[in-house]
């Protein structure tokens, strides 16, 4: 019995250290390289087998490990879009999986019209969703290259009107239609903020907008309505 | 003797099976695992720890089911217990009736008490109101067991363990893939079309008992489709039992 132990203590121990050498001195496998052969996660759905959120959540862990990796080193995310299309695909419902894929696409990977394809998927899929529809929004008002105040705009109104969007919601669109151009509909919207809101701060601030947007009417001059908003851009230092 | 004896012994004897002791602790490990995960979840811990909860009791259960159901009945007839069981006067299909509810109660024994650990834990972490719609997808999920438990007892009564196992698993595969089944029908013309369908229709819709997506943001279903889910189990079971037993009944013990 003894040798019986002996040797497979031996036989462990060798293949316990081939596996840690191998594991530094061969290649390691692309990450999601078996999700690139599935064109959607509509075909990988019966693959599943009924779990399909399951599935989502353990492609959501290995996005969220990917994102980083790349994030701390060369800031490629080459399979980003695809992952949260098919991670979307399983679990339709999965919000935070729109937000953060969205952002990181726009943001650090550069790809603002796949981003916005993602978000906007999400809220096709989540249509009563405030929280979506107030991160859209938002996705738009930092566009890097230049804000989409059109766009923000919509997406706050409609965060505002739907169950989950923040209180500040209506603020944000308010906001966003006096720096694109909007004042009336602007207008509109901090008198709402102005009967509504129960903080005062909020109150006085809605009065003077809407006292800046009766001046830029009555001058007809629009610019006197509108702050000076930078143009958002992305800095990404690799490692950091 | 009647039914409820022979479920009697077939619950005791699964309850001290190593193999369902080994489920358990599987299914206590996935949890302690969803909260090693947890911090790597990005805020969506509590999601990630209630479905891999749920999908956990689903295939540990359907383990089970393939390890122990598969050979429910044919492990007797090879080990010839069976005989001194028909000798008596007991009906066949009142002994295949048994078998099928001994296993089901101890798996709802297993789902139960895995799904009250998930609630506890879901409850530790700050959500305790997530106990309906733990409750509602955890008694699905026994219902899709039961039923599939009724169809592995069917193929048990007509082969070996393997091959049962091995049917059983295909049925399971048919019923999650049944909706698939009717849309991949709809791309075909004619006959071929309705076969696909009927193969859909006779496979069990498993589909019918999947709330997990619900219940991970915790919602809960309505009270139709819990009747709907419980009646049409009722009767697959009714149905898959009935064919074991005019199975066995045709069968020669000699």
């Amino acid at each position: 019995m003894a040798v019986s132990w002996a040797v497979a203590l031996a036989l462990g121990a060798a293949a316990f250290a081939l596996a840690h050498w191998s594991a530094r001195a061969l290649p390691r496998p692309a990450p999601f390289g078996e999700l690139a052969y599935y064109p959607s996660g509509r075909y990988l759905r019966p693959a599943v087998l009924g779990h399909p959120e399951t599935a989502a959540d353990l492609a959501w862990l290995r996005a969220v490990q990917y994102y980083g990796e790349h994030r701390r080193t060369d800031n490629r995310f080459d399979q980003l879009a695809h992952v949260f299309d098919i991670l979307t695909a399983l679990s339709p419902g999965f919000q935070s999986a729109y937000v953060f894929g969205s952002f990181a696409l726009a943001q650090e990977g550069g790809r603002f019209p796949q981003a916005e394809r993602l978000m906007r998927s999400g809220l096709e899929n989540n249509p009563t969703s405030g929280r979506l529809a107030f991160e859209a929004g938002f996705l738009y008002y930092v566009r890097p290259g230049g804000r989409d105040l059109a766009h923000a705009a919509e997406c706050f109104e409609l965060a505002s009107r739907l169950p989950g969007g923040p209180p500040s919601a209506t603020r944000f669109a308010a906001f966003a239609r006096q720096n694109s151009g909007s004042l009336v509909v602007a207008y509109a919207l901090w008198a709402d903020v102005l009967n509504t809101s129960s903080n005062r701060y909020m109150r006085e601030a809605a009065e003077r907008e809407m006292q800046r947007i009766r001046l830029a009417i009555e001058s007809r001059r629009e610019s006197l309505a509108r702050d000076r908003l930078g143009v958002p851009g992305v800095i990404v230092r690799p490692g950091s | 003797m009647s039914a409820l004896v022979v479920a009697r012994n077939t619950y005791r004897e699964a309850i001290r099976d190593r193999v369902l002791l080994g489920i358990v602790i599987a299914g206590f490990a996935v949890l302690a695992l969803t909260q090693v995960l947890r911090p790597l979840a990005l805020g969506e811990g509590l999601r990630l720890t209630i479905d891999l909860g749920l999908s956990s009791i689903a295939f540990l259960g359907l383990l089970v089911v393939l390890l122990v159901g598969a050979g429910l009945v044919s492990k007797e007839i090879d080990r010839r217990t069976i005989y001194n069981l028909l000798s008596r006067p007991l009906p066949r299909w009142v002994y295949l009736v048994g078998k099928w509810a001994g296993l089901s109660t101890a798996l709802w024994v297993v789902a139960a008490a895995l799904g009250f650990a998930l609630w506890a834990l879901v409850a530790l972490l700050g959500h305790p109101g997530y106990a309906g719609s733990i409750a509602e997808a955890v008694y699905l999920e026994g219902l899709e067991l039961t039923l599939v438990t009724a169809v592995a007892v069917f193929f048990s009564s007509l082969s070996t363990p393997v091959l049962s196992a091995l049917y059983t698993a295909g049925v399971f595969l048919g019923g999650q893939w049944c909706d698939d089944l009717r849309m991949i029908a709809g791309h075909f013309p004619g006959a071929f079309a309705r076969v696909l369908e009927g193969a859909a229709d006779v496979m069990p819709n498993l589909t019918l008992f999947n709330m997990r997506t619900l219940a991970s943001s915790g919602a809960t279903t309505s009270a139709l489709h819990l009747a709907l889910a419980t009646l049409y189990a009722l009767l697959y079971c009714g149905c898959a039992l009935a064919l074991g037993a005019a199975a066995l009944e045709s069968r020669d013990f000699k």
